[in-house]
């Protein structure tokens, strides 16, 4: 059963709240570091595309209601750069994302991590001050 | 493909009309169904690069010199660290020289956490942080002319070593200026000016006016590493001219991807600041 986390974590790493890896835009402009989410749900949609990937996917919560959500994840040339291919995650797969919620208070987040059920951690290739993508990885599956 | 490449030539200097028609479109279509295979565009050895006995990238070669004698700056390079803010390079002690209006410019940037970006809407980034951003650039240094391809934003400048100067008036400011550069020993000292006064130095809103004049002074001190140092003068945003510094790494074994930023921008309208 997928399970929907939204947990809202003071995090004690604030180095410089606006920084991206990739730099496209201000992170702190959109996603709020300290409402972190852990996503576990289905791939409905992949965009492979600039300035950012998006990842679809439908998250169940504990009531059985399906939400729809949009993850945000770094530019193709740093997934790329960092092993992914553009089917490295595709529509039907199950994946546990650890990400930032987006300020607007939409199904958005900006992604940390993405775990796969086979046990790799994918790097997320976008906004940092949350941790790295082992590290977060690591929390998700525990 | 190689092999079978290789083998359509040797047929080829073998003779027979028949046979090499044969051998090429047979070579043709070996190399089109091995595509995928070689179409990996990253990790490939670049050639010409110096190397240690295990064939790793020997970073600490002295750096190659052109046909002129100068150093060649060619290759792709990248810094070793992200930095979203020009402040992260300045000298130990020193701060940004901010005039009153350059200081509430930047302020409000700040206030609302860079939501108005230029270059969060695919526009231009300013030309110090893109040293900076972590993303790889191209440096072609040819005669008469050094250019710099930007893989972000796929963005690219021109650097004219022709020997002009810098128009006295500028007549058409413009996102990146124009670009002038010259040697000064083994320094490339690249100037700039003619900017409109929109771009963001870096993503945290250092400010620049039209009145901005930008020099960059690229070091290579081998073959891995280059120095930069970028003076910025604008004397409507700063009090004095001030510098920040940079590290380069030189990227073997890569290349520049594609990277169209306006395919699908949607972060600006979702950009609520604080």
């Amino acid at each position: 059963m997928y399970r929907f986390l939204v947990s809202a974590t003071v995090c004690g790493v604030f180095a410089l709240s606006s920084v991206d890896l990739r730099a496209h835009h201000s992170f702190a402009a959109e996603f709020d570091s300290n409402k972190v989410v852990t996503l576990i749900g289905v791939v409905t949609k992949v965009e492979w595309t600039n300035p950012h990937t998006y990842f679809y996917v439908d998250v169940t919560d504990d009531q059985g209601k399906v939400a729809n959500w949009a993850v945000e994840g770094g530019a193709p040339n740093a997934l790329y750069r960092a092993g992914w291919k553009p089917t490295s995650l595709k529509t039907g797969d199950r994946v546990t994302i650890v990400g930032s919620r987006a300020k607007d208070g939409s199904n958005l987040a900006n992604a940390t991590s993405f775990s796969l059920p086979d046990g790799r951690c994918l790097f997320a290739g976008s906004s940092g001050p949350n941790g790295d993508a082992t590290t977060t990885c690591r929390q998700a599956t525990r | 493909m190689i092999p079978s490449t290789r083998a359509a030539l040797r047929s080829l200097r073998a003779g027979e009309r028949a046979r090499r028609r044969v051998s090429v479109f047979g070579a043709l279509g070996l190399a089109v169904m091995s595509w995928p295979a070689v179409a990996q565009w990253q990790g490939l050895p670049t050639p010409g690069l110096p190397r240690k006995a295990d064939g790793t990238f020997d970073a600490s070669a002295a750096a190659p010199r052109a046909a002129d004698g100068k150093p060649d700056l060619s290759g792709i390079w990248m810094a070793p660290r992200i930095r979203v803010d020009l402040a992260q390079g300045l000298k130990k002690g020193e701060t940004v020289p901010f005039t009153p209006e350059g200081k509430q410019i930047f302020d409000e940037r700040r206030a609302t956490n860079s939501k108005d970006d230029p270059g969060a809407r695919c526009l231009p980034t300013g030309i110090p942080v893109r040293a900076t951003l972590q993303t790889p650039f191209k440096i072609l240094q040819t005669p008469g002319v050094t250019a710099i391809l930007y893989e972000s934003r796929t963005q690219f400048r021109q650097i004219l070593t022709d020997g002009r100067s810098l128009p006295k008036e500028v007549d058409w400011p413009a996102w990146q200026g124009f670009s002038v550069g010259r040697w000064d020993g083994d320094t490339f000292v690249v100037e700039t000016a003619g900017f409109n006064g929109k771009v963001w130095l870096d993503q945290v809103g250092t400010p620049a006016s039209d009145a901005f004049r930008l020099t960059e002074r690229f070091h290579r001190r081998d073959f891995g590493h280059m120095d930069v140092e970028m003076i910025i003068d604008d004397r409507k945003m700063y009090t004095r001219p001030w510098s920040t510094f940079a590290e380069l790494l030189f990227q073997p074994d890569t290349e520049l991807l594609e990277y169209i930023c306006e395919e699908n921008e949607r972060d600006s309208a979702r950009m609520v600041g604080k």
